[in-house]
């Protein structure tokens, strides 16, 4: 990871930096060299053309001489000796300047060392001839004799300056030599500074360009992120705070603010300023709490009330964690989301569940008083009208008689309510223990209870292998024991019953009598009571299971309309369904359905 | 059994019940001798006291305050003086969970009481022949098991 | 430890007579079942010494010409149930043959003085063999109502019902459980 990583490391950036720096310092320092080299060079040849232009100055003032004394010769007009003097100074200037020009060159000096040594001679032979020629009787001879002389001096002095112009010629031609041969590889080297800086510019520069293209990219999800994460805090009313560690400083998201109930970033965000919000009970509470994430990195989370600007009181719930970033700075980051309308929800449903449960217990006491404890008083009646009857029946009027079996049949019916009553709110509470149950003991448990009964109708049951599950065995007992006990009483009067048992094991897809709420591929045990009794109309199938629903006078058929209900709460404490389809005077079918507990 | 009392025992703190009982024992053609308790503290300080004499048949309320018929019984089967004493559930419930544990717990007879004097008459005479009948018959008292 | 132990009642107290009168120097024979004849005549004081000692071990001493009658009846169904079980002819015939006595007379004796009719006595008793049955071997109710000669297994129910206020698999039941809670407890 690291490996792969390694070219997009900062540390990569720095040494490719440093290593251009190294290279283009390298570069413009060969090429400083070689401009230098280049500069005295041509300084070199400037120096050269000045010498010769000196030289040529030089000769030409000795000629100005040479004229300026012959025509004084000639015409012995003394304006022609005013050049002929200046130019003797005019010669030492100019010789001075070639001297101090050459003084770099060996050669150069000992040429101007002859040829001053020739000038001063042809000087010498100029002023000579002029002091001949002072004397009106001056020997022609002698001023010839001068003359030559002083013409062949002239010679020497304009060959020794032509000599001197050759060595300045092959000295500048040497020079020039070696600034060419310089001037060669001197754009080489400038062009290949050139091609590296452009090089790693380019480098840079693609580097940079993706680099930006990057940031650009993540600044623009980032952008993104940050907009889902302010529409999401919104919408999930929450806001999320970052407490950096190292810096200690904190800052809010907009929707932290308006939690609060204030305009965003309307204050500078830090924990005391949060604090001032906290309920005052709770301070102390959240302060322990924040306080625990510097030794734990998660901050469990933890709710506690907040009074916002406008003095609501509402339900924060924070949740943080510590996140070290890459740069190695701890970053302490939460939420804070406002769970008022959860936590009001949740009392809510915990005081209506309070109230549910006191007023089941109340039921459940009801219940209880209505079956258990008036069995006591009703027994009693019971027990001293029997009494009454036997002792003292005799002793009572025809209509006391009466009113005595009317107050006897009633009772007799209010026992039968109440213990059906017992019965049903047995199913409701006691607990529910599920154990292993094996369906066919159950059944013959049953048809032993059964025993009297089915032989006194001479009932002919058969049944199927049925399954074995876990289950309520009492209750289960309760259940086989109401549907068989109510074929046999709602049997045909003419004719054997008969009652059969059937078990299949079936999915909840398959059974149109299974609610579609339940997944398709639920498995179901389905057992089937099938008689061939008085049935009853298919309309008032599920009318049957209500509690007290009854289909017969109770002067047809005694009943109390709670069996069948009670047969529907034990299915129901089974998770299970049960179903009714009847066709009058062709018999009833109860179905019942058990799930499948793998 | 012509010539010897049944001793019956009855704990059962509600006064009609008593009543009832006595009467129907009274109404009986059989000898036996009733003594009623109000409460189990006052039927198990008779029954440990040595001079008593043991009953036959204890007859037993379940709900009882002080002490109730599930704790005497458990007192009376584990105590072996009391072995031959047949031991008679008489109450309102009829809970099969009441009924099973009473039974696992030893007790040989458990009645319903009953809504109708005649049926209580019917119920004590069979109770206390069937008992005479374990006594005098070599049946198995292990075995003794009623319920009505 | 628990050691199931069967035993016959009837062998057990003639032997348990026998040893306590030969002790005490009686000279007598034995007739039936709880019947005896002493050779001399017992005066009342050690009549009632025998019938303390007898007392001890749950044996009374029954004078009463019916009661011996009806003890004689007992003995014929006690037979006739656990022994000639199989038996195909009704138990009035059997038990009048066995008596030599007309079946009303024995009847109303008996009911006289037991206040249960033979019939009663005799379903007791079958009853009681079931319960056995149950409890000792490995048979089912079906198997144990054949050897019963009931005509179904509903007959055999309903009579155990009837009898004990019980189904047959709930007295099993509580008989198993009684013996967990007593393993439990030993």
């Amino acid at each position: 990871m690291r490996y792969i990583q390694l070219h997009k490391s900062p540390l990569f950036l720095k040494i490719i930096f440093i290593i251009s720096i190294a290279i283009i310092f390298f570069i413009g320092g060969v090429t400083f060299k070689h401009i230098t080299v280049l500069k005295k060079s041509s300084d070199f040849v400037s120096k050269s053309h000045d010498v010769n232009t000196e030289l040529e100055r030089l000769i030409s003032f000795v000629k100005d001489a040479e004229t300026g004394q012959r025509g004084y010769l000639l015409t012995r007009d003394e304006s022609f000796l005013k050049p002929y003097l200046e130019s003797k100074n005019a010669v030492k200037k100019s010789f001075n300047k070639v001297s101090k020009l050459t003084e770099n060159s060996r050669a150069q000096q000992a040429n101007l060392k002859k040829l001053l040594f020739y000038i001063n001679k042809r000087q010498n032979y100029l002023s000579k001839s002029i002091y001949l020629t002072e004397d009106k009787n001056y020997d022609k001879n002698e001023l010839a004799k001068n003359l030559v002389i002083g013409r062949k001096t002239m010679d020497s002095i304009r060959s020794q300056i032509e000599e001197m112009m050759i060595t300045e010629k092959v000295l500048l031609n040497y020079r020039q030599q070696e600034y060419i041969s310089t001037m060669n590889y001197t754009p080489l080297l400038i062009y290949l500074t050139l091609i590296v800086t452009l090089l790693l510019i380019t480098i840079a520069f693609i580097k940079m360009n993706r680099d930006l293209v990057l940031l650009k990219k993540t600044i623009n999800t980032l952008t993104v992120a940050n907009e889902a994460s302010n529409l999401a805090e919104i919408v999930g009313g929450f806001g999320s705070w970052q407490y950096n560690l190292d810096k200690q400083t904190f800052t809010f998201s907009d929707n932290e603010y308006r939690l609060l109930g204030c305009e965003p970033q309307s204050f500078i965000a830090s924990s005391e300023s949060f604090y001032k919000f906290v309920h005052p009970d709770d301070v102390n509470y959240v302060r322990e709490n924040s306080i625990n994430i510097q030794s734990e990195v998660n901050l469990a989370p933890f709710t506690y009330r907040i009074i916002r600007k406008d003095g609501e009181i509402r339900y924060f719930r924070a949740l943080g964690r510590v996140v070290t970033v890459s740069s190695g700075e701890r970053t302490y980051i939460g939420t804070t989301s406002d769970v008022t309308a959860e936590v009001e929800a949740k009392q809510m449903i915990e005081l209506r569940n309070r109230d549910l449960e006191s007023s089941n217990k109340e039921l459940m006491a009801f219940n209880y008083i209505a079956s258990h404890d008036l069995q006591e008083p009703l027994r009693k009646i019971e027990t001293f009208l029997s009494r009454l009857v036997t002792k003292d029946y005799s002793n009572l009027s025809q209509s006391g008689q009466q009113y005595v079996s009317s107050i006897q049949s009633s009772a007799k019916r209010m026992r039968v309510l109440i213990d059906d009553l017992l019965q049903f709110s047995r199913t409701n509470k006691g607990e529910k223990i599920f154990e292993k149950t094996d369906l066919n003991i159950v059944l013959s448990n049953v048809l032993q209870e059964l025993a009297p009964t089915i032989e006194d109708k001479k009932a002919l049951i058969t049944s199927d292998v049925l399954p074995t599950f876990d289950a309520i065995p009492f209750q289960i007992q309760q259940l086989f024991t109401n549907l068989i006990s109510n074929s046999l009483k709602y049997s045909k009067e003419n004719s054997a019953v008969e009652i059969k048992i059937t078990a299949t094991t079936c999915t909840a897809e398959n059974e149109e009598n299974i609610p579609d709420t339940i997944i398709g591929s639920n498995l179901y045990y389905k057992i089937v009571f099938q008689d061939n009794g008085i049935g009853f109309d298919q309309e008032y199938a599920s009318k049957i299971f209500i509690l007290f629903n009854r289909l017969h006078n109770k002067n047809e058929y005694s009943g109390t309309g709670i069996g069948l209900a009670i047969c529907k709460k034990i299915v129901e404490n089974h998770r299970g369904f049960i179903i009714a389809n009847a066709i009058v005077n062709e018999g009833a079918r109860f179905t019942v359905y058990f799930p499948v507990v793998s | 059994m012509n010539t010897d009392f049944i001793n019956i025992c009855l704990a059962d703190d509600d006064e009609d019940d008593r009543l009832f009982f006595t009467d129907a024992f009274d109404e009986l053609k059989i000898n036996t001798k009733v003594s009623t308790f109000n409460d189990g503290v006052e039927l198990m300080d008779f029954l440990h006291h040595p001079d008593s004499i043991l009953p036959n048949v204890l007859f037993l309320d379940l709900n009882m305050p002080k002490k109730n018929g599930q704790e005497c019984l458990l007192e009376i089967k584990k105590d072996e003086k009391f072995n031959d004493i047949a031991v008679a559930i008489y109450s309102t419930s009829s809970s099969e969970e009441d009924i099973e544990l009473t039974f696992i717990n030893g007790a040989n007879i458990y009645i319903k009481k009953p809504n109708d004097f005649e049926r209580l008459k019917k119920i004590l005479s069979e109770v206390v022949t069937l008992n005479w009948q374990y006594h005098t018959s070599g049946l198995n008292k292990d075995n003794f098991l009623m319920r009505m | 430890m628990k050691i199931h132990l069967k035993f016959d009642y009837a062998q057990l107290t003639k032997k348990i007579i026998q040893e306590k009168l030969t002790d005490l120097g009686y000279k007598f024979n034995i007739i039936g079942f709880g019947e005896f004849n002493f050779l001399e005549k017992v005066p009342l004081a050690k009549m009632e010494e025998l019938t303390a000692i007898f007392n001890e071990y749950g044996i009374d001493i029954v004078e009463n010409q019916k009661s011996v009658l009806v003890q004689k009846i007992k003995d014929a169904i006690v037979e006739m149930v656990h022994t000639d079980k199989a038996l195909n002819i009704k138990s009035s015939v059997y038990i009048a043959e066995k008596l030599n006595l007309n079946y009303t007379y024995l009847s109303n004796v008996f009911s006289e003085v037991t206040y249960t009719s033979i019939e009663n006595f005799i379903i007791i008793q079958k009853i009681e063999l079931a319960k056995n049955l149950m409890i000792k071997t490995a048979l089912n109710l079906t198997e144990i109502s054949i050897q019963l000669n009931y005509s179904s297994v509903a007959h055999l129910s309903t009579q155990f019902k009837n009898t004990t206020g019980m189904t047959p698999s709930a007295f099993q039941k509580i008989i198993q459980k009684r013996r967990e809670v007593a393993q439990k407890n030993n």
